[in-house]
């Protein structure tokens, strides 16, 4: 059921309605019932392979949570936390990554290994996370276990959640979750609020830039040199539909009162890439920081290697490289969790690879600033350090849109050698035609230009959204009539597109 | 705690640890630096640090990384 289609809008009205009516002590039961019903309506097959995941970690933290209190060794624990991994993340690594080591074995060894017929489960990538996440909270003395196995279900499978994120955090969100929200006009109003501005992103936003970006790719000899165009197209598509989508599922989480953990905040205008994974797809950055990141920078083996690399290297390079390190490993994984292909695994890298080596030159780049006089605060230095950020990010793109490696590059030589954006003016726009295009054009432009600006303000620390529900009622509701009315005008007239994230 | 203040203001130079209080949530700190500073107080203080540990009550001022490392020591 796509987060955009009349039978969902129609699905979630009904949960909101019976979410209140419910006595308030069972409302969570609603949510549970309608998030499986969610799910079963995606693919019932499928459903094995939720009830797995939740199974398993929900065991495996009451588990560990006996022995806690029990007084049992660390060790004991440990196995119990590895058996509980080795089981989620095992099942998602099977039905993810075997057709891709398998199609690897056969070209390497010209062999004819048959993969899996299995589709991806839907949100499998999503809510494997989340119970990983729960499971070792729980390890690491940050939440008690949930007894309760219906309650912690919902927290796996919180329907709104459950395909594209964010990834929640237990001791964020399942209190939330339990807990009888009392119906308010203020949590109805802001989450429609949120909806609406989410499918105005998607559907007007998104879905045009998304015509240009397909169409691009769709046929490369055609507008090979356009490449540098279908780059920024896509760019615009990602983020409207990713940011778009987030906020369509943080608007549902409000109409029951409950508020999820944001996944966006202005990325386009980081300054840094590190500074760009605290914006973009916050709850994955920050899953991969907690969970992997520091996990390997503290193992035994990299306190090892970060002894031996400070005799090497001297004591403040020596003490970044085995950071470094343990970056490029927690960015491969990145990269495969977007994908089973070689695409993603470049894509990984060069997000690892810029922020490592950005962190191994801090002190030079400190000592270089020092010497021209420039603080940082300066304003064009500022800018300076958010395009330059920016385009960096873009060239990544190139290898996230593209089907393989090698497209990628044929792309990245198109985009820096051929240049005719021309071309662009003969992709037809969909059921307008060429004739169209300019107009297309105009609407994604306005689009972008709204959202440049709110994000600056925003950036400043302006409030648009206290704001807007301190207007008069009548006025807040004419100007989101209004937005609902320039989706039916300005809505992308292509082939509906479902949610990029949804196939993850 | 002044050999912990000079880690701290030698790794990272630009922030004044003496009044922060939310080093973490304000992002004043990146986990780099975090992770940084865990490598420089484990060999100073002689300590072991486990993922357990890494939470923003614990690195969100100075005092606060002051008492991690006093608990860990006893």
């Amino acid at each position: 059921m796509s987060l955009i289609s009349n039978l969902f809008v129609l699905f979630v009205a009904a949960a909101v309605v019976l979410y209140y009516l419910t006595p308030k002590k069972y409302r969570w039961i609603c949510l549970l019932v309608f998030s499986y019903l969610y799910y079963l309506s995606g693919n019932a097959r499928y459903l094995f392979f939720l009830l797995f995941s939740t199974a398993v970690t929900y065991l495996c933290a009451l588990q560990i949570d006996r022995m806690q209190q029990n007084g049992s060794g660390q060790k004991s624990m440990k196995r119990v936390a590895a058996l509980g991994l080795a089981g989620n993340l095992g099942m998602l690594g099977l039905v993810k990554y075997t057709n891709f080591f398998v199609d690897n074995l056969n070209r390497i060894f010209h062999m004819n290994m048959k993969g899996l017929e299995v589709l991806l489960p839907l949100g499998i990538s999503f809510f494997t996370f989340q119970s990983s996440g729960y499971l070792l909270d729980v390890y690491w003395k940050r939440t008690r276990a949930q007894r309760n196995p219906f309650r912690y279900a919902l927290f796996v499978s919180f329907f709104p959640q459950l395909l594209q994120g964010p990834i929640g955090n237990y001791k964020r969100l399942a209190g939330q979750l339990y807990e009888g929200h009392e119906f308010s006009w203020e949590h109805i109003s802001a989450g429609l609020r949120r909806i609406i501005l989410g499918f105005c992103k998607k559907m007007i936003i998104a879905d045009w830039a998304g015509v240009f970006a397909d169409a691009i790719w769709g046929d490369l000899d055609r507008y090979n040199g356009a490449a540098f165009f279908g780059l920024l197209f896509y760019g615009i598509q990602l983020y409207g539909d990713f940011s778009g989508a987030m906020d369509v599922v943080i608007g549902i989480g409000n109409l029951f009162g409950i508020t999820m953990d944001e996944n966006f905040r202005r990325p386009y205008l980081a300054k840094s890439m590190a500074e760009f994974w605290e914006r973009w797809h916050i709850t994955l950055g920050e899953w991969m920081k907690n969970y992997v990141f520091y996990p390997i920078s503290l193992s035994k083996w990299m306190t090892r290697f970060s002894r031996w690399s400070r005799q090497k290297f001297g004591r403040k390079t020596g003490r970044v490289v085995p950071i470094a390190l343990a970056d490029l490993i927690v960015f491969f994984f990145v990269g495969i969790w977007h994908g089973a292909s070689w695409k993603y695994v470049v894509y990984g890298l060069m997000n690892g690879g810029i922020i490592a080596f950005s962190e191994l030159m801090a002190g030079q780049y400190r000592n270089w600033k020092k010497a021209l006089h420039i603080s940082g605060k300066e304003n064009w230095y500022q800018l300076f350090a958010i395009v330059r950020t920016f385009i960096l990010v873009n060239l990544r793109w190139f290898f996230d849109r593209s089907d393989s490696l090698g497209q990628g590059m044929y792309m990245v030589k198109q985009a820096f050698t051929h240049f005719q954006p021309a071309q662009i003016l003969s992709i037809p726009a969909g059921t307008g035609g060429t004739a169209f295009v300019p107009w297309a054009l105009l609407i994604i432009g306005a689009g972008c230009a709204v959202m440049v600006t709110a994000g600056i303000v925003q950036e400043r620390g302006g409030r648009l959204q206290e704001r807007m529900s301190c207007l008069p009622v009548p006025v807040t509701a004419g100007i989101y009539l209004l937005l609902l009315v320039c989706i039916g005008l300005f809505g992308s007239t292509a082939a509906p597109r479902g949610f990029i994230y949804a196939q993850f | 705690m002044d050999e912990l203040m000079e880690i701290l203001e030698e790794i990272c130079p630009d922030v004044d640890f003496e009044s922060e209080t939310a080093l973490v949530d304000d992002k004043l700190l990146s986990s780099f630096d975090i992770l940084s500073i865990i490598s420089e107080i484990s060999d100073a203080f002689d300590i072991t640090l486990t993922p357990a540990e890494i939470i923003p009550e614990n690195f969100n001022s100075a005092d606060a990384m002051w008492n991690m490392i006093n608990q860990l020591r006893n």
